[in-house]
């Protein structure tokens, strides 16, 4: 805040020896002249005084990481290490990006300059908008150091300094650039959330994830990803989101970032304007989709024309006024904790209507979702390997397939209410002699066994737990398949255990997606 | 005893040996080249096929050279060819492939430099084969059809010697050996078809539409030479084509009418009720056309094909080829319009089926090929590009098309897809009736959106799958045309699949005609509605 008050002065000073009136006494020339030295060197101090606050209080962090491996769930992949940055915020906690500290086995973090790693542990994590807090063990480590204030949105163009250990060596680097883009996108660490993000030219590159950038020695948000395909734009996490994250576990737990639960068309086409009767003086987006079970369910409907939200108006792009610029509406909610009231008004039969909604988790499964931390499930039965389909399946080489994709993506989008709560694929077959004949099938989509739907692997499980012991065959069977796999379940059932000891797997299943 | 003579006695019965009993260099003399320059032409065609992402425009051009024969397909049987065939019944016979999206078909003769321009007759994209004509007598003077026989084999072996045409250059013309290995399926991936072919070793590389010769008469030709080896037609497909070429309305050669699966194990077997000792196949999905494809079920064990018994692999034991795969029967023992009895075990009890040998036929297909070397279809209103989807419009993805093309899309290709739109329309449609032939349900897309200040916002849709115009359900492009003649309340309404781009679209009546014609002159379209 200080800095933010020299700096205004010394631009004033600056605007008023180059604007006005040269011819001033020698006198009145001296004491500005000295003046603006004063205002010049304190705030340079200040800087540099902010700037080694700021550099103390980011640290290195290292990842000794391990992921299962999904297309044979039982196992694991080998670990690796991982580099980024974090820094220190009150209560003696350490801000950086979930997937710096993502599928951990252990976390070290160095001070800077200091070759002492420290132990720390997650607080919490929040993986739809990459966050993270961790803590380290020893007091003894926060000795001497000092968190860092945040501040808020900065304005376009404005310059900032980023803070991070970037690969390739192990001091603290500070790269330097302007705000260029404040706007909504993908947060890849998720995949599919999509938050305010601020894009800047200052270099973000593997290693600076979770370092701060700043502005006047506050932090502005957190470095966490690059985009591949444009050269130097990064892009870091805004302030509103860090705080509603902080905000989010106060009582414990973290909840995530509501969802309004609703697709949207532009009405930018004054020919849908028209079709709809839309007066000139009102703008608004067409609700495509609600999305059953969401917040907007049983509020808002298809053909609901939003216009605005939280009392702000709406665009026919869909767009709030947020600071100097226009964002999606979307923005409104994002910021908000679940179970908070959002205010919505829509144009809907020739009428507007105030509406209340009330904030709901996002309406999709966790499976859309990158995962975490968390072990796949599976059932292995007569060697035939079934696990649930989830993002990081699909993600595999050669599974995006049309059916997996349809039932990953389109199922719900085209045919709500028509899909199982996981999808059941058999994900691939350790050969034994009970399932010859079935070795090249792969990515069969399990949709009932012997006649008996299976929603989930826990159905899977409970219909083979529970056939008669003279049941003859095992029938899987897929709509997508016309062909049924067939296995003789007695001999299945004796084969079981020597399976699994041929292929080193220590349990036939995991049903629950227990963290590791 | 002259040492030498035993030496040269024993080496050249070595030689014979190692050669399949008729040392190659004795096989390539034995062929005569002066014959087939009245027989074979060169060729050269100028291919430009269609823009289907813009499809009132054409690509780049390219050029293919091969080698066409001469034929007369009303009489290619008789020994004494020459003299009973007139130069009016003559034609050409070349591949498919080889004049697909020709603009320019030119044909030189090996004794005149000129070129003649030749046209296509008929052609058959999935067995690939066409027929072509050339309208100046002169071109046909002295020219002979060719001799078509089936191949035999030389000796017990089934390696067959044969031999091809070699041309160095348009003067530099030769014979050349080469061995038949096999009579195989091959597969088209263009049409998803499978036919007989021969697999040949040691033909030069690129050689379409070359003949395979043997005892100076033609056992087929080729398709396709890549490096390592050629595939050809074999004769019987071509005397086929021949047959089906003289009637009033081509049908396409014969072709099976399902997709099998082997017997995975023995708990199968019991679970599908098939004694284990009964060889056969397990008939895994129905074609929308082809031979079975009105009787048989998906689940059936097929294990006679008429009296030829199909092995566990799929195989049948044919006279002249050995165990083949059952495809082979439509080489030579079943033809288009023969009845078979098929021998199946439904539900475990067998039976057998009275099922017509039919041909193949693309335009049963939700996702077909197009006819290539005509103009895509499709309307421009409001800017608003419909297509129907073809493999044509997928194949601009390229050669990886069934990976880069748009997975929504891909989806239709995928067999019991319950992303069918019309599905439940379809299923109303009785089996067999003349109804489902007319039907030609077919997948309509809004491929792109042609920009216009009519269309302000809509610009960012592209393959989106239309459901329904002004209420109307969308099932081909001619559904698209009389929808937009019943607008509601001055508005044209267009409903896509949820997950598309966005899901409706609304185009005023009232200045449509006008959008439409700056659209047609802003971006040079020659028609907005290609039919």
């Amino acid at each position: 805040m200080i800095n933010k008050v020299f700096n205004n002065l010394k631009m004033k000073i600056i605007k008023f020896l180059i604007f006005t009136n040269t011819n001033l006494p020698p006198l009145k020339s001296k004491i500005i002249i000295i003046f603006y030295l004063i205002f010049f060197f304190s705030t340079q101090f200040k800087l540099i005084a902010s700037s080694n606050k700021i550099e103390k209080s980011v640290f290195r962090i290292t990842n000794f990481n391990q992921s299962p491996d999904w297309q044979s769930p039982w196992k694991m992949k080998s670990t690796t290490r991982g580099q980024g940055s974090g820094f220190l915020i009150k209560n003696n906690l350490i801000l950086t990006n979930a997937h710096v500290v993502s599928n951990s086995r252990m976390l070290l973090i160095n001070k800077t300059s200091s070759p002492e790693p420290f132990l720390a542990d997650v607080v919490s994590i929040a993986h739809d908008s990459d966050l993270a807090l961790l803590k380290v063990r020893e007091d003894r480590f926060y000795i001497g150091l000092k968190a860092l204030d945040l501040g808020g949105i900065p304005k376009l163009r404005s310059r900032v300094s980023a803070f991070g250990y970037p690969i390739g060596g192990k001091e603290l680097s500070r790269t330097e650039g302007v705000v260029s883009r404040i706007e909504f996108g993908t947060y890849i660490h998720s995949g599919i959330d999509s938050h305010l993000l601020i894009q800047t030219d200052s270099a973000i590159n593997p290693g600076n994830s979770g370092g701060p950038v700043t502005q006047f020695g506050e932090v502005i948000g957190v470095a966490f990803q690059s985009n591949l395909r444009l050269n130097d734009v990064g892009y870091f996490i805004p302030i509103p989101l860090i705080k509603r994250f902080i905000n989010d576990i106060k009582d414990g737990k973290y909840d995530g970032v509501p969802e309004i639960g609703i697709e949207t068309s532009s009405l930018i086409n004054r020919h849908y304007r028209d079709y709809l009767n839309l007066p000139k003086n009102i703008s608004g987006v067409l609700v495509d989709r609600v999305i059953p079970g969401s917040s907007a369910d049983g509020i808002l409907f298809k053909d609901d024309v939003m216009t605005k939200i939280e009392n702000k108006l709406i665009d026919e792009a869909g767009m709030v006024s947020f600071g100097e610029q226009q964002v999606t509406f979307f923005i409104e909610s994002e910021n908000m904790q679940i179970g908070e009231k959002l205010k919505i008004q829509v144009w809907r039969k020739g009428k507007l209507h105030n509406l209340v909604l009330t904030l709901k988790p996002p309406p999709f499964g966790v499976e859309l979702r990158n995962s975490y931390d968390k072990l796949p499930e599976y059932l292995i039965f007569g060697g035939l390997v079934f696990t649930s389909l989830n993002r990081n399946y699909i993600n595999l080489q050669g599974n995006m397939i049309p059916s997996l994709a349809y039932e990953h993506w389109y199922r719900d989008i085209e045919r709500p209410g028509t899909r199982s709560d996981q999808t059941i694929v058999l994900t691939k077959i350790l050969p034994a002699s009970i399932n010859t004949g079935y070795i090249n099938y792969k990515n069969f989509i399990v949709n009932s066994l012997n006649g008996n739907p299976v929603n989930t692997l826990l159905d899977l499980n409970k219909i083979l737990e529970n056939l008669n012991p003279k049941t003859s065959y095992v029938v899987f069977e897929s709509k997508w398949h016309n062909l049924p796999l067939v296995l003789d379940y007695k001999e299945s059932i004796r084969q079981g255990p020597k399976i699994l000891k041929n292929y080193g797997i220590l349990h036939s299943l995991n049903l629950y997606s227990d963290n590791f | 005893m002259n040492y030498y003579k035993v030496i040269l006695y024993i080496l050249s019965f070595t030689i014979f040996l190692s050669n399949g009993f008729k040392p190659h260099f004795l096989l390539a003399n034995s062929e005569d080249i002066k014959p087939w320059f009245q027989k074979a032409v060169l060729i050269k065609s100028y291919q430009q096929s269609y823009d289907w992402l813009n499809p009132w425009q054409k690509r780049e051009i390219i050029t293919k050279s091969g080698m066409a024969l001469v034929v007369d397909i009303n009489n290619y049987k008789s020994n004494n060819i020459k003299k009973s065939s007139k130069i009016n019944n003559l034609n050409l016979l070349t591949t498919a492939d080889m004049v697909t999206d020709a603009t320019l078909i030119e044909v030189t003769r090996k004794d005149i430099l000129q070129p003649y321009i030749a046209k296509i007759l008929l052609i058959d994209y999935a067995a690939n084969i066409a027929l072509l004509s050339i309208d100046n007598l002169k071109f046909w003077d002295k020219l002979i059809p060719v001799k078509w026989k089936k191949i035999k084999s030389n000796t017990n072996s089934k390696i067959k010697n044969i031999n091809s045409l070699k041309i160095k250059s348009e003067e530099e013309w030769n014979i050349q050996s080469a061995k038949v290995e096999q009579m195989t399926i091959g597969y088209r991936l263009k049409s998803n078809s499978w036919f007989p072919q021969l697999k040949i070793r040691g033909i030069s590389r690129g050689n379409q539409g070359y003949p395979i010769i043997q005892d100076n008469k033609t056992v087929g030709m080729i398709l396709e030479a890549n490096t390592d080896e050629a595939k050809a037609i074999p004769a019987e497909m071509i005397l086929e084509f021949f047959k089906h070429a003289r009637k009033k309305k081509y049908e396409s050669l014969a072709h099976r009418g399902f997709i099998w699966e082997k017997m995975p194990q023995t708990s199968t077997a019991d679970y599908f009720k098939i004694p284990t000792n009964k060889s056969g196949i397990l008939i895994s999905r129905v074609l929308p056309f082809g031979t079975g494809s009105k009787v048989l079920n998906n689940g059936d064990y097929l294990t006679k094909i008429g009296k030829w018994s199909i092995s566990n692999e799929g195989k049948i034991n044919h006279p002249n080829w050995g165990p083949s795969q059952f495809d082979l029967l439509f080489l030579d023992k079943l033809k288009v319009g023969d009845f078979v009895k098929l021998s199946i075990i439904r539900n475990g009890k067998p039976s057998k089926l009275n099922a017509r040998v039919s041909s193949y036929e693309e335009i049963r297909k939700t996702v077909p090929l197009e006819k290539v070397g005509h103009s895509p279809r499709y309307i421009i209103n409001g800017g608003l590009l419909f297509q129907e989807l073809s493999l044509n419009y997928l194949y601009m993805w390229g050669k990886n098309w069934k990976s880069l093309a748009p997975m929504r899309l891909r989806l239709f290709l995928k067999k019991n897809n319950s992303v069918n739109i019309h599905l439940q329309e379809k299923n109303n449609i009785q089996k067999n009736s003349i109804s489902e032939l007319e039907y030609k349900s077919r997948v309509v897309l809004v491929t792109k959106v042609i920009p216009d200040q009519v269309n302000i916002g809509y610009q960012n849709i592209s393959n989106a799958i239309v459901l329904k115009i002004n209420d109307k359900l969308i099932k081909n492009l001619k559904d698209v045309k009389n929808s937009f003649f019943k607008p509601i309340n001055n508005f044209h309404r267009i409903d896509f699949l949820p997950g598309s781009d966005r899901i409706s679209v609304i185009l005023p009546v009232n200045g449509l005609n006008e959008a439409n014609k700056r659209i047609k002159n802003n971006f040079r379209i020659p028609k907005l509605q290609s039919f």
